[in-house]
C-alpha cells in the first residue's frame, strides 16, 4: 500500500469529510478534514489501520486563512507512511475534538497545542496547563504570529511550585530537581511506602527554550539547522538532519548521494558515542563506577575523531539544507576505521563481562517492566520500544540519508526490562560500526551539497524523521515567505518515552528508580513537561498552579 | 561471577594511564578545528554576508555614515560554526585553533571591532555572493542592525 491508496480508503470510508488528499510521494500523505469528523478519522487511523500516534501541532494561520491550523500526525510504520491529518478551526472559536480519549499517547501534545497556540481540545481528560511557566500570563500564547519571540511578561510573585502531599501513609523521597539521572534539571518526587515506590511526582520545564518560534520568526532556514542542533546536547546531529530533510522534500530539493553517505556516518558515529555515555551512565546510576569510566575512556578517541571530520566534539555543525558543509576525506577513512576497530574489540570485552556479573545483572534483570501493550499505547520509540518487543526502527521503516542502501538490522529483544532495553544498545553500538565500515566502503564520489538556485516557494510541507540513539526524532515544516518556515514542530523521542515511564516504576524498590528513568535515555533537554503521577493507577495527571496552591488534587 | 570480575579487571588495566595533563601540557585540538574566527580588518570590503548568514546573530552591521561601515562582533553569542568563513568573498575570515577564550575583564573583552571604509559603496548588495538561494543577503542598502549588545538585561546602551 501507498501514500496514494491509504487515502483512497480514507476517502472511502468517510466521503467527503476529507476535504482534501494529496500524496507527497508514496511516503507522505496529506489529509485535510473538516473539524466535526477529526476524531472518527483519528479512530480508524489509530484502531483500525494501527497507525502509531507521533505528535501534534498547532500553527496560526490567521493571517493567511483566517483560521488555526491544527495537525495530528501518524506513523504507519508497516507500510512506511507518515500520514499528516489537517483541521482548521475559525479564529472566533478557537476550539478542536480532543482525540485523547481515543487515542490516549495524544494526551500531552494536544495541551501543548492549547498552551502555545490557544485552541482549546474540547473533552480532554485533563484540559490544563501543561508547557508554560507558572507566572506565564493566561492570555498570551506564544507561537501566535503576533507575539514577539522575544517577549518578556513580567514574572510574578510567590508562584513557586507548591509540593504535593504523599498518599496517606507514604513517605517522600525527592530526586532533583538537579541532576536527577542525566546533568539535567528535572523533579522527581517519589512517594514510597517502606521500599516500594507508591506514587511520583513530576517537576519539568526548567529548560523552556522557545526554539520553534524562533525558528519561525527570527532565523532563516540555513539558520535553523544549528539551533535544531542545540535541542540536545548528546545526540544534536539527529535534530538538524531531521529538520534539513523535512525542507529538503518540502521544496524537492536532493541531497548527492555523497551527502546522504555522510550523514549516515555521522548519524552512527554519534549513535555509538550516544550508547557508550549511556552504558557508562547507566552504570555509574547503579553505583558501578568502573563502567562509567572504562565506556567513557573507549569513547573519548571517538569525540576525537568527529573534532578531526568535523571541526568540533560534539555540535558538528555539518548539515545545511541541501546536504552537508565538509567531506570526509579519503585520508581520514584509516583513522576511521582504527577507532572502530579499537572499540569494537573493547566492546567485545565488555560484553562478554556483563551477563557474568551477578551485581549487575541483579540491577538490570526484571526491574523496570514496561509490557509491550503498555510500551505501544503509550507509543514508545527507539530502544524502550524495541526492548519490549516492539519492532519499529525509522531506519527501516522510513529510511532515509543512505540507509535504503546498507544493512540495517532491527533489534528487537522482548525482555520488557532493564536488561532488553540494554541488550538493544550495546548490539546496536556494534551494527553502527558494520554500518560505518559498510558506507565508507560504498560511499560513491561527486558533490555534498545541492545546488539551491530557487528560493523555496511558501506554503509547502513536508515531514523529516530520524532514528535518534534514544528513538523517533521527528520535525515537520511548512515553508513561509520570508525565507523561513512558518512553522517548525519538532518532537524529541523522550516526550514519547518518559510517558512510559510510570508503569515501570511500578512496584520497583526505591533503589531501581533511577536505573528505571535512566534506562529510556531520557533527555529533559528536548522535553521539558510538567505532569504528576498516580503510578498505582498509571494515571498521568497535571495540575495547574491554581489548584496546586489550593491544594484542590 | 569471579571470571567476569577478571575480564573487567583486564580491561582496566590493559590501557594504562590515558588523562592528559592538559592544561599543563597544551593540547591542540587536530583537523579544521573551529576555533575563534579571526577578522583580517584588511581584507574586509563590508558587504555583510557574515552577518547575514550568522545563525546566533552574533555579527551587526551598521552604516555610521556614507562613508564608514562598522563591523561589530558579540563573540560571547559566537557558537563557532564557521558559517561566516564560508561565506566570505575576500577570506578575510579564519577559524583559527584557539578555544581558550574565557577572560575576567568583562563582556567588553568579548566584543571586537572593525570599521570598514566604504565612501564609493552603494550598498547594492553585489559583491556578497550566496552560496545558495537560502544565504541571499535580507537587508541590502544601508544598515542598522536593531541587535543590542547581549540582550536586554546586557549593561550595555544600544549601539
Amino acid at each position: 500500500m501507498n501514500a496514494q491508496q491509504l487515502g483512497d480508503s480514507v476517502k472511502q470510508q468517510f466521503g467527503d469529510k476529507v476535504v482534501e488528499l494529496s500524496a507527497l510521494g508514496p511516503n507522505q500523505l496529506c489529509l485535510t478534514i473538516t473539524p466535526d469528523s477529526l476524531v472518527s478519522v483519528a479512530e480508524y487511523l489509530n484502531k483500525d489501520l494501527g497507525c502509531r500516534f507521533v505528535i501534534n501541532s498547532g500553527t496560526d494561520r490567521r493571517r493567511q486563512r483566517g483560521k488555526f491550523l491544527i495537525t495530528h500526525f501518524f506513523a504507519h510504520d508497516e507500510e512506511k507512511i507518515y500520514i499528516t491529518l489537517h483541521t482548521e478551526v475559525g479564529e472566533d472559536q478557537p476550539e478542536v475534538d480532543s482525540i485523547t480519549p481515543s487515542v490516549p499517547a495524544a494526551n500531552w501534545s494536544e495541551r501543548e497545542t492549547r498552551d502555545m497556540v490557544g485552541v482549546v481540545p474540547v473533552g480532554h481528560p485533563d484540559p490544563r496547563r501543561l508547557v508554560v511557566a507558572d507566572d506565564w500570563p493566561e492570555d498570551v500564547f506564544p507561537l501566535r504570529w503576533d507575539v514577539p519571540h522575544d517577549l518578556k511578561p513580567p514574572p510574578a510573585e510567590g508562584v513557586a511550585m507548591p509540593l504535593l502531599d504523599p498518599p496517606e501513609g507514604a513517605s517522600v523521597v525527592p530526586i532533583g530537581p538537579y541532576f536527577p539521572v542525566l546533568e539535567e534539571p528535572e523533579y522527581f518526587r517519589v512517594f514510597v511506602e517502606g521500599e516500594e515506590v507508591v506514587g511520583a511526582d513530576y517537576r519539568g520545564f526548567y529548560n523552556h527554550r522557545g526554539i520553534e518560534k524562533l525558528g519561525s520568526s527570527a532565523l532563516t532556514y540555513n539558520q535553523v539547522p544549528f539551533i535544531a542542533e542545540r535541542i540536545c546536547g548528546i545526540c544534536g546531529f539527529v535534530h538538524s538532519c531531521s529538520y534539513c530533510q523535512a525542507v529538503e522534500r518540502a521544496a524537492g530539493i536532493e541531497v548527492p548521494p555523497r551527502g546522504e553517505y555522510i550523514r549516515t556516518i555521522m548519524l552512527e558515529l554519534e549513535r555509538i558515542h550516544s550508547h557508550l555515555l549511556w552504558l557508562g551512565i547507566a552504570g555509574h546510576i547503579i553505583g558501578f563506577d568502573t563502567i562509567l569510566m572504562q565506556v567513557w575512556r573507549m569513547r573519548e578517541p571517538l569525540m576525537w575523531l568527529c573534532e578531526r571530520i568535523s571541526g568540533n566534539r560534539k555540535t558538528y555543525g555539518m548539515n545545511l539544507v541541501g546536504g552537508v558543509r565538509r567531506d570526509i576525506e579519503p585520508e581520514i577513512h584509516d583513522d576511521v576505521r582504527r577507532v572502530l576497530t579499537d572499540i569494537e574489540r573493547q566492546w567485545q570485552e565488555l560484553y562478554n563481562a556483563i551477563p557474568g556479573d551477578t551485581t549487575l545483572m541483579a540491577r538490570l534483570q526484571g526491574t523496570g517492566i514496561l509490557p509491550t501493550e503498555v510500551a505501544r499505547a503509550r507509543g514508545a520509540v527507539g530502544p524502550t520500544a524495541r526492548g519490549s518487543g516492539l519492532p519499529i526502527d525509522v531506519r527501516v521503516d522510513h529510511p532515509y540519508a543512505a540507509y535504503d542502501r546498507l544493512d540495517v538490522k532491527k533489534r528487537v529483544y522482548d525482555g520488557c526490562d532493564n536488561l532488553a532495553r540494554t541488550l538493544v544498545r550495546l548490539d546496536e553500538t556494534l551494527d553502527s560500526i558494520n554500518i560505518i565500515r559498510q558506507a565508507l566502503r560504498e560511499m560513491p564520489e561527486g558533490e555534498i551539497m545541492a545546488q539551491i538556485d530557487e528560493e523555496i516557494p511558501a506554503g509547502q510541507q513536508a515531514v523529516g524523521s530520524v532514528e535518534a540513539p534514544r528513538g523517533e526524532v521527528f520535525h515537520w515544516v511548512l515553508t513561509g515567505p520570508e525565507n523561513r518556515p512558518e512553522r517548525w514542530r519538532v518532537r524529541a523521542p523522550t516526550y514519547a518515552n518518559l510517558q512510559s515511564v510510570p508503569p515501570m516504576l511500578q512496584g520497583d524498590a526505591l533503589a531501581d528508580v533511577p536505573i528505571d528513568i535512566g534506562s529510556i535515555d531520557p533527555c529533559f533537554a528536548c522535553t521539558d513537561r510538567m505532569e504528576v503521577v498516580d503510578v498505582s493507577s498509571g494515571q498521568v495527571r497535571v495540575y495547574t498552579q491554581d489548584e496546586l496552591l489550593n491544594k484542590k488534587y | 561471577m569471579i571470571t567476569s570480575k577478571l575480564r573487567e579487571a583486564i580491561l582496566c588495566l590493559r590501557p594504562g594511564r590515558v588523562t592528559l595533563k592538559y592544561p599543563f601540557e597544551p593540547h591542540d585540538p587536530e583537523g579544521d578545528f573551529r576555533g575563534y574566527p579571526e577578522l583580517d580588518a584588511d581584507k574586509c570590503i563590508g558587504c555583510g554576508g557574515c552577518a547575514t548568514v550568522c545563525p546566533a546573530r552574533a555579527i551587526m552591521i551598521q552604516d555610521i555614515d556614507q562613508n564608514t561601515r562598522r563591523i561589530v562582533r558579540f563573540l560571547e553569542r559566537c557558537i563557532y560554526c564557521g558559517r561566516c568563513a564560508d561565506v566570505c568573498p575576500e577570506d578575510a575570515i579564519t577559524m583559527t585553533k584557539r578555544f581558550e577564550l574565557s577572560t575576567d575583564q568583562g563582556r567588553e573583552d568579548m566584543v571586537a571591532e572593525c570599521e570598514v571604509f566604504m565612501a564609493t559603496c552603494q550598498r547594492c548588495g553585489q559583491c556578497y555572493k550566496p552560496p545558495s538561494a537560502l544565504d541571499k543577503i535580507m537587508e541590502p542598502g544601508f544598515r542598522d542592525d536593531k541587535l543590542k549588545r547581549g540582550g536586554d538585561d546586557s549593561p550595555y546602551e544600544p549601539i
